[in-house]
């Protein structure tokens, strides 16, 4: 039903927006959108294996990428060769995220998912101030040499770091599927999501589990920090900042279903790229993934009962 | 780290650029070579830096010059007191630095202000305290269109403006897309007299606003080209502007297309940003002269700078506007009458009062006038990227536009005509 619903859905919007326009320019837009959409995916996909591990809705995601990227580009200017540094941008975000996770999140284990929500944007605010600090606001550009490849898709040259990145939005939510229902460790993360004092109780190692999700999620955070510095722009703030549409993505999910993110998050893409075409709805361009994440949660929760405690009763 | 490192650099390229000149001391105000140790003259100076953007530029080259001035006698003796706040970008902020500034200190005038948003904030307020903004860095309609801020800088509107005529009359454009910000007073607001400009001269043009947060800049990129454009105008910060030449790299588009760009992308990082791909293909409008040329007041900006400020302030376009200001300022002011000049309401009638101050750095006459609108410098140069730097492709020509029919008219009252 709910996929039925979501193809009329996208089918309409499709029409609406690209009504009386040549195909070939719609073609363009929406092929331009899923390369947008594929980066929106895949910051909620890194935000959603964390939070289905340990509760934590890490708001930082984009600042642990944006610093991994910074570093890249920094090596890159010093000669480093360039494998390494892209390297050094996935083990700069792991070391952050891992400081994060091994220092701090700990202390916060026991307390509501806001506070620990909120301390994770604090975290973002002071990657963002120190990267701010050691890299002044200057035009740079970082590149990889998968942009000079690429194929044409309805029209619009789309380069193999593009497809990459599409590609591994896949690929990640695939291989978390199957590391968390076919693994041990994927099966004591399961267990920490559902409760964390059951599973301490039961015996699970919770901070080596913990760990490995901060190592996970910190990893996509620098591929994601490589691909956003890439493919969007050099720019610290604006990456940090990329996490918010991610959100979105992630809501879409309800932060549970990686598949829907994916899906959440190419739509987005989609949408916001095809608004470009309205001479009316184009100034609503950057509300669109939340009024989006807005609709879907309205669509998933329909029927049910929002209780003061916070538990939905059918 | 790489910041000190690179402006470093800069300073030296641009002081390698002015290749030939003396290590002589700067020349500043009254030149007498005697610290100032009068009673100080309050001048404020109200700057934007919080990310994404860093417009402080201005107001460092105007505090280095002012350092030099009250090393060589101040005027008439009396040193000035510069003092500088931050906007952060924030409105609220912004109303207070005036505040602080105009009503607690007492300044006697703002001098190298630089923001996007302390202008449209402070305009009103300037204009109920009689003081006047001789700005340095301003990017909004605000800036331009108020009865007590006049800037040295152009603004996104004639610098749009220039690339366009260069394009059309060179380069044989005939349907420019302008993609700017979506905010009123800067996109749409200097866009627009793009569009007039082509439309006046049998041409068409369009314009793509984005969100000045917006990631995807392909979208705009897209849009201008399905407009049927020839040319597309990148009325963007460095960095987006780069960001949609990455994106038209992307796809190929170099040699479809003419790319022009107001003054942002006048920065001596920008070539190498760019890359080899762009090598000849990329025009941009400077609204001061360019680094290479080299005249006194260009030798001196930069003696200045090396003399007085730090060594990671920026020497760019912002920096030697702010100077120009600050150069402007103390000239007015040691033409008045020394007991007058901690005066505000004198010191802003003899800085309204100014007219035909010129300059190597700025292609025309310096004035102010008694009116709601300030734009003296709608003039400027072209020039091309070309082998990592800058050539330039078109020296000192003026901005054809309806909208300057009203300054044109003050400019021949006042006999600069």
């Amino acid at each position: 039903m709910n996929w039925v619903v979501y193809v009329v859905v996208m089918i309409t919007i499709v029409s609406f927006l690209g009504w009386g326009k040549p195909g070939k320019i719609i073609g363009l837009f929406f092929v331009s959108g899923l390369a947008v959409g594929s980066l929106y995916a895949l910051g909620g996909i890194g935000m959603v294996v964390l939070y289905r591990a340990t509760g934590v809705l890490n708001f930082a995601n984009g600042a642990i990428g944006a610093a991994g990227v910074m570093v890249a580009w920094q090596l890159g200017q010093w000669g480093v060769w360039g494998p390494a540094t892209w390297a050094a941008c996935i083990l700069v975000a792991l070391v952050l995220s891992l400081g994060y996770g091994r220092l701090i999140a700990p202390r916060l284990a026991w307390r509501e998912p806001v506070v620990k929500a909120v301390a994770t944007l604090g975290f973002a605010l002071v990657i963002l101030g120190i990267v701010s600090f050691l890299w002044i606001d200057d035009p740079r550009r970082f590149s990889l040499p998968t942009d000079k490849t690429g194929v044409y898709i309805l029209g619009l040259r789309v380069t193999v770091t593009r497809l990459i990145a599409f590609g591994a939005s896949i690929g990640i939510v695939v291989g978390i599927y199957f590391y968390l229902g076919r693994t041990q460790i994927g099966l004591q993360m399961r267990a920490l999501a559902n409760d964390r004092d059951l599973s301490a109780l039961i015996g699970i190692p919770i901070l080596r589990i913990e760990t490995i999700a901060w190592g996970i999620s910190g990893v996509i955070a620098g591929f994601t920090g490589l691909m956003f510095g890439d493919l969007i722009r050099l720019e610290p703030s604006v990456i940090t900042f990329m996490v918010i549409p991610s959100i979105a993505a992630a809501v879409c999910g309800r932060l549970d279903n990686l598949a829907l993110v994916l899906i959440g998050g190419l739509s987005m893409g989609v949408i916001e790229s095809l608004l470009t075409l309205s001479p009316v709805l184009k100034g609503v361009r950057p509300i669109a993934p939340f009024v989006i994440a807005a609709l879907v949660l309205l669509w998933f929760q329909r029927g049910t009962r929002l209780t003061f405690d916070g538990k939905d009763q059918a | 780290m790489k910041l000190n490192l690179k402006l470093v650099s800069m300073a030296a390229a641009a002081s390698f650029a002015l290749a030939g000149q003396a290590m002589a001391a700067p020349s500043c105000g009254a030149n007498t070579g005697e610290a100032a140790t009068g009673e100080p003259i309050i001048v404020g100076g109200i700057y934007g830096k919080a990310p994404p953007g860093d417009f402080s530029a201005s107001t460092d080259a105007a505090k280095a010059y002012f350092d030099c001035v009250n090393e060589n006698g101040g005027i008439n003796g009396r040193p000035i007191d510069y003092r500088v706040e931050n906007d952060q970008w924030n409105p609220e902020m912004a109303a207070q630095a005036a505040s602080k500034l105009v009503k607690d200190a007492g300044a006697v005038a703002l001098v190298a202000n630089g923001s996007f948003i302390e202008m449209a904030v402070n305009a009103k307020t300037y204009k109920e305290e009689n003081i006047m903004s001789m700005a340095a860095a301003c990017a909004i309609s605000e800036c331009f269109e108020s009865s007590n801020i006049v800037s040295t800088n152009q603004g996104p509107l004639p610098s749009n403006l220039g690339a366009a005529q260069f394009a059309q009359e060179e380069l044989g454009s005939k349907n420019v897309a302008c993609i700017g910000f979506n905010i009123p007073n800067n996109g749409p607001w200097s866009c627009q007299v793009v569009i007039d400009f082509m439309q006046s001269r049998g041409g068409d043009g369009s314009m793509q606003l984005l969100n000045p947060g917006a990631p995807d800049v392909n979208s705009a990129l897209l849009e201008a080209i399905s407009t049927g454009a020839d040319t597309i105008l990148m009325n963007l910060p460095a960095g987006l502007a780069i960001a949609v030449l990455k994106a038209a790299e992307e796809q190929d588009l170099r040699d479809s297309y003419v790319w022009i760009a107001p003054t942002p992308l006048y920065d001596l990082s920008v070539p190498a940003a760019l890359g080899e791909y762009w090598n000849g293909k990329v025009y941009v409008n400077t609204e001061l002269a360019p680094f290479q040329l080299g005249g006194p007041d260009a030798k001196n900006w930069i003696e200045v700078m090396d003399a007085y400020a730090r060594p990671e302030d920026p020497r760019d376009t912002f920096a030697q506007s702010g100077y120009l200001s600050a150069t402007y300022f103390v000239k007015t002011l040691l033409m008045m009458d020394p007991k007058d000049v901690g005066d505000r309401a004198k010191v802003t009638e003899a800085i309204k009062n100014i007219s035909g101050y010129t300059s190597d750095l700025m292609c025309g006459p310096y004035y102010v006038g008694d009116t709601d609108f300030h734009m003296p410098n709608h003039a400027g140069y072209m020039v091309q990227i070309v082998d990592g730097g800058f050539k330039i492709v078109r020296d000192c020509y003026e901005f054809d536009s309806a909208y300057f029919e009203p300054h044109i008219a003050v400019e021949k009252s006042l006999g600069l005509r």
